[in-house]
């Protein structure tokens, strides 16, 4: 084992299959199909700690079938393997799934801050910090967040966050050019509140965020849901254009009626089909409204739509996440996120701006937020998150 | 042996043998801007998720096209239902859409009248009730079909577009009567699956021209359904080369421990074999049980996995040798990998094929056959589904007769695959 590899700690709730951390630790483990061939990440994942092993655990089996790797039972072992000082070059924290408590918000409080707080006590203790990447977002509480970010640049250690959505294959492969005039933006998807609401806000964010003058940060917040959700929709709150267009690029569009097998669906057929739909309508300091809706029961997948300037055609695609619920068995779509993750290891350098994963954060809790205060419009000062998108796309297409 | 130069020839005369056959009147109306294209269905069932179905709605309630719910300008106006099994939907979708359902093929394609009163024609033979032959071939009636319709055209002295779903025929000799017939009487032909048209992952489309030192398909199937998919999706890349397609030389389908005892002698490729598989997102086995990415090809576990597995050896006339395999239970979906002459690497897709029950794919071959329909010219040619066709055939013959190299003299079919690419981007 050559000194040159990057030597990597991770930091995860729970290694079971499908969960989070499986799907990222055993790539670093197995390596993964990628660009034409069996890639072997040039690194080594060489310790461990799991902060819970519930049924299923794989935890054990995989230290066992990789003697190179060791799990410890403390964040500060791992970080250190057993000794004294920082002892790795990079470290991984995934704090998605296991059993942690729900708040009254309806929030998972996953234990990223924790984490976060742990891995940088052993930065500072050993006066050493190596690049950091977080799953998801960095916290359901915005002031943990922005901690987190505050911590990562004071102490200059290159830190990487989010999920797949900004990462994965497009249907189509379509990149949103820099600089572009974008009228308003939304994406459809599915899933719950502060669980998948994140990646439906990354979908848009990873796209928004290339428009003329940049990201600026956003202004306030309104959630919509149940009625107050169709009222919107017949007030014609978003635009109903981009609603459809994002409907266009679903693959998984409950068929309206019985003995058909794809056919756009009407409003009743969307009312009838989803019983619990949930908007998040927001507006960018520069202007740009957003719009974010889940339609659990009439899609399966993340679409996205903007109107653009100067132009009558809707720009349209869908973030391709094909899940492991029948469609795929691997959730393809964490190769190219462990893979950008690899690049911020060998390179010391974030290869996306940690600012967008900071805003979708903090989207996400206003969205929360919103929903806890009856539905109101939430203003969101702290919101006004400035930063330049990468120049080059960075999402899968090779 | 068919030219395709003669194909193309034909296919810009359509338009005006169309209009000259037509009484004036008609024509004026067929070919109006803004009138709807009048189409007639041929289909051996209508139930939820056969072809007759999911490609026939297409063309009633419309698709999703490039962010849009795009309606093409057409009208279902008669369909012909060869078998009525429980869950068919035909006589409920006639109601609704208001056309009707004959009992034979011709009074569809007259709308009940004394001439043929459709714009267009969707064959669509694929589920439902037939025999297999000895080969394992079910005996889908396209052929017949085909002819009816054709018998149509001749009475009536006017011809109209023609879209055949998948396979022209089980039987070669059959598939190639079909083609004769639609040069000779100057209509353009579509046929094919949607593997050649749907996305790809990544997008990837072979220089046109470029010379293939090795190609290898990867999917599941062994079966004669399935099977039409992966050569099709194999083809559609190789035909790329050279000079345009010629033709194939022979074939060899050989089976069980025969496959990897091929792969040790270097009869296919390991390395095209791993890129094929580093395009999958259903590798089974690890992946299945624990969603482990493991590396099946390199790491030994395709014995374990694939209790069948089936190689298809294709030899083309110009020399160039590619291999498709079968291998059910460590895939489930359709990937090639190609080395190319001067290029660097690997080249390798995945042909995306979208779930049920939207089966979006299918709206990407609906466009393909609506681009017929609206133009006359036919956007891929037919010769490819008729080399496919008999390439599958003569894969089954070599599968029934001991898994024996046959040599293929009648697959000497010649065409030009289109300069543009055809696949969906959109």
């Amino acid at each position: 084992m050559s000194k040159s590899r990057p030597q990597l700690a991770a930091v995860i709730t729970e290694h079971r299959k499908y969960s989070h951390a499986q799907h990222i630790v055993d790539r670093f483990l197995y390596g993964y199909g990628w660009h034409g061939a069996h890639h072997h990440p040039e690194m080594d994942l060489v310790a461990l700690y799991v902060d819970q092993h519930p049924k299923g655990d794989l935890s054990g089996e995989r230290a066992r079938d990789f003697p190179s790797m060791k799990v410890y039972p403390t964040i500060a072992e791992a970080l250190t393997r057993g000794g004294s000082k920082l002892a790795v070059d990079g470290v991984v924290v995934v704090g998605e799934h296991g059993h942690y408590p729900k708040n009254e918000k309806g929030q998972t409080e996953y234990p990223r801050w924790r984490f976060f707080q742990e891995v940088v006590k052993v930065y500072k203790d050993s006066g050493r910090s190596v690049p950091m990447f977080n799953d998801k977002h960095l916290s359901w509480n915005w002031d943990w967040a922005k901690a987190m970010y505050d911590t990562s640049r004071q102490m200059g250690f290159a830190y990487q966050a989010g999920s797949s959505l900004p990462v994965t294959w497009r249907i189509p492969s379509v990149e949103m050019p820099l600089g572009s005039r974008i009228r308003e933006a939304l994406s459809i998807a599915y899933g719950g509140v502060d669980s998948y609401d994140f990646h439906a806000l990354e979908t848009i964010q990873c796209m928004v965020e290339r428009r003329h003058g940049a990201e600026t940060g956003v202004k306030w917040l309104q959630a919509y849901r149940g009625d107050k959700f169709w009222d919107a929709l017949k007030e014609g709150v978003w635009s109903r254009r981009l609603m459809n267009a994002a409907l266009c690029r679903s693959h998984t569009l409950t068929p309206a009626r019985p003995g058909f097998n794809d056919i756009f669906p009407t409003d009743d057929d969307m009312r009838r089909i989803v019983k619990n739909p949930v908007a998040y309508h927001y507006e960018h300091l520069d202007g740009l409204k957003c719009t974010m809706l889940l339609m659990n029961g009439l899609v399966r997948d993340f679409n996205f739509a903007a109107e653009m300037e100067g132009s009558n055609k809707i720009f349209s695609t869908q973030m391709y996440l094909p899940m492991p619920d029948g469609r795929t068995t691997l959730a393809s779509f964490f190769s190219p996120l462990v893979n950008n993750m690899e690049k911020m290891f060998l390179t010391g350098k974030a290869v996306y701006p940690i600012e967008r994963t900071l805003l979708t954060t903090g989207l996400t809790a206003a969205g929360v937020e919103s929903l806890y205060r009856n539905q109101t419009r939430f203003e969101t000062p702290h919101l006004a998150v400035k930063y330049q998108p990468t120049t080059e796309s960075t999402f899968e297409r090779a | 042996m068919l030219n395709s130069n003669l194909t193309r020839r034909n296919f810009l005369k359509t338009g005006a043998a169309v209009t000259a056959a037509l009484p004036l009147g008609a024509a004026h109306q067929a070919l109006a801007a803004g009138a709807p294209k009048r189409v007639a269905i041929i289909t051996t069932i209508f139930r939820l998720q056969s072809h007759g179905q999911h490609i026939g709605d297409r063309f009633i309630v419309g698709y999703p096209w490039a962010g849009e719910w795009h309606k093409p300008n057409t009208q279902v106006v008669a369909m012909y239902v060869d078998q009525h099994p429980d869950g068919d939907l035909s006589a409920e979708r006639a109601k609704q859409f208001g056309f009707k359902v004959y009992p034979t093929i011709a009074e569809t394609l007259r709308c009940g009248g004394s001439k043929l009163a459709v714009d267009a024609v969707l064959i669509i033979g694929e589920h439902g009730n037939y025999p297999r032959n000895e080969k394992g071939q079910i005996q889908y009636p396209r052929y017949e079909f085909f002819e009816q319709v054709a018998k149509v055209f001749e009475d009536d002295g006017r011809v109209v577009p023609v879209y055949n779903d998948k396979a022209l025929s089980y039987s070669f000799e059959k598939a190639s009567k079909m083609v004769a017939t639609a040069h000779r009487m100057k209509f353009p032909m579509l046929g094919g699956s949607s593997l050649p048209v749907t996305w790809r992952l990544p997008d990837l489309e072979l220089p046109l021209g470029c010379t293939i030192e090795d190609a290898l398909m990867v999917g599941v199937g062994a079966s004669d359904p399935m099977d039409f998919h992966a050569l099709e999706a194999l083809q559609c890349m190789v035909e790329r080369r050279g000079r345009g397609e010629t033709g194939v030389k022979s074939v060899q389908l050989v089976e069980g421990d025969a496959v990897w005892k091929a792969g040790q002698e270097g009869r296919w490729s390991k390395e095209l074999l791993d890129a094929a598989f580093s395009r999958s997102d259903t590798p089974m086995g690890p992946g299945d049980t624990e969603s482990r990415p493991e590396d099946l090809v390199a790491d030994g576990w395709l014995p374990k996995l694939v209790a069948n597995p089936a190689a298809y050896f294709i030899e083309y006339r110009d020399g160039t040798k590619v291999t498709m395999m079968m291998l059910n239970g460590a895939l489930k979906d359709f990937n090639i990998a190609v080395r190319v002459k001067g290029m660097r690497g690997i080249q390798s897709t995945q042909f995306l094929l979208t779930p049920d029950p939207n089966v979006t794919y299918s709206a990407c071959l609906a466009h393909g056959i609506e681009q017929m329909f609206e133009t006359g010219v036919a956007p891929y040619p037919i010769e490819r589904t008729l080399l496919v066709s008999g390439m599958l055939e003569a894969c089954l013959t070599s599968k029934a007769q001991n898994h024996q190299e046959l040599a293929t003299p009648h697959l000497s079919v010649s065409y030009r695959p289109p300069a543009q690419s055809v696949y969906c981007k959109v």
